[in-house]
């Protein structure tokens, strides 16, 4: 009996080991393709969570009243870290000089947002802002499309946006 | 698998150096050959899982699904926003192949007399999608978000610069034939409220 019970335990050893070596390599590749490892859309809520995040982040700093500058400011402080933060900074220190004399008010409204990439803490996204901005003796609002790329980052529950790259 | 004081025999020379040391009973499968075994069995199942795991996962497909309508969106919206003036018929027809339902069917609506207007424009527009994000993906339909350039050439002033236009678009897609096609591209206008 041994020697056809030894071969059929061999047999099946082989047969597992080789079903095992497929499923798991099949697995491992699957899994690190980079379709799966982006999280848009197929985690709804992580990417709903994110698109609110940026697109109100974005609304605050990009809003501005030149009787009121530190509203924006702080909310600079809160949503954007890094180069991000850099480059509003430059932005806004010739904003800050010209505003008062202008009266100048601006008014940001993000009419859509899309994640392109999404990761446990990481994200990038594409974002249609409108940015109206009226000054003394304007008539009406100059209103002014912008697409902007954006890279945020997640620390804790908060989103922070590090990257604006106006497209 | 075997009773272990089963007194099996040596018949066989060609057993398993190990089975053989250990159990000093050649010719049976001793435990070290069944651990092997299980050890095997076990991997094979879990990779059997595994593998059915990946392959039937829902979030994987919609994600691969999601990653085919951004390729398709990127390549149709900037021919969408292609067109030359030398020739129109070859560049509606490439709006046809790119787009579906009711969009195509105006695209292949478009009369010998308009032709001849977009013709006699004389302007070469060339898109290009600079950046572009799904926004959703629900069965056969799907929504997609995108930033294009377009440089336009006039075709009766080569020394003229191009003039280079940023627009914003959201289009639908529906998947037509195992494909992803626009049905329908409109700029995102700006909200003034």
């Amino acid at each position: 009996m041994s020697r056809w019970v030894q071969g059929v335990v061999g047999l099946l050893a082989a047969a597992a080991l080789a079903v095992g070596v497929v499923g798991w390599a099949q697995y491992v590749r699957q899994n690190a393709s980079s379709s799966a490892s982006n999280a848009s859309i197929v985690d709804e809520k992580a990417t709903a969570r994110v698109q609110s995040a940026v697109a109100q982040g974005l609304e605050q700093v990009l809003s501005y009243t030149y009787s009121d500058p530190t509203t924006t400011q702080a909310a600079a402080d809160r949503v954007l870290t890094g180069k991000a933060r850099e480059e509003y900074d430059t932005l806004f220190a010739t904003l800050k000089k010209e505003a008062p004399g202008q009266k100048l008010v601006l008014t940001a409204r993000v009419t859509a947002a899309g994640v392109k990439q999404l990761s446990d803490d990481t994200a990038s996204l594409l974002v249609f802002v409108d940015q109206s901005a009226r000054r003394k003796g304007d008539e009406q609002a100059a209103v002014s499309a912008a697409q902007i790329a954006v890279e945020a980052r997640r620390t804790g529950s908060t989103w922070t946006i590090t990257g604006l790259d106006p497209l | 698998m075997q009773d272990q004081t089963d007194g099996g025999r040596v018949d066989d020379d060609q057993v398993d150096e190990s089975v053989q040391a250990e159990e000093k009973k050649p010719g049976r499968v001793g435990p070290t050959a069944l651990v092997g075994l299980a050890v095997a069995v076990v991997f094979g199942v879990t990779g059997g899982v595994a593998w059915w795991s990946a392959t039937s996962s829902d979030d994987l497909s919609l994600a691969q699904e999601r990653d085919a309508v951004l390729v398709s969106a990127k390549t149709e919206i900037a021919v969408l926003n292609t067109l030359d003036y030398r020739s129109v018929a070859k560049g509606l027809k490439a709006w046809q192949s790119a787009s579906t339902g009711t969009l195509r069917d105006q695209f292949a609506g478009i009369s010998t007399k308009d032709q001849g207007v977009l013709a006699d424009q004389k302007k070469i527009s060339k898109g290009k999608v600079v950046d572009a994000a799904v926004l959703e993906v629900d069965g056969d339909s799907a929504t997609v978000l995108a930033a294009v350039e377009v440089t336009v050439t006039d075709g009766t002033d080569p020394s003229a610069e191009p003039v280079v236009k940023r627009n914003r678009f959201s289009a639908d897609l529906a998947r037509s034939g195992g494909t992803w096609k626009v049905a329908n591209l409109q700029q995102v206008a700006v909200n003034v409220s």
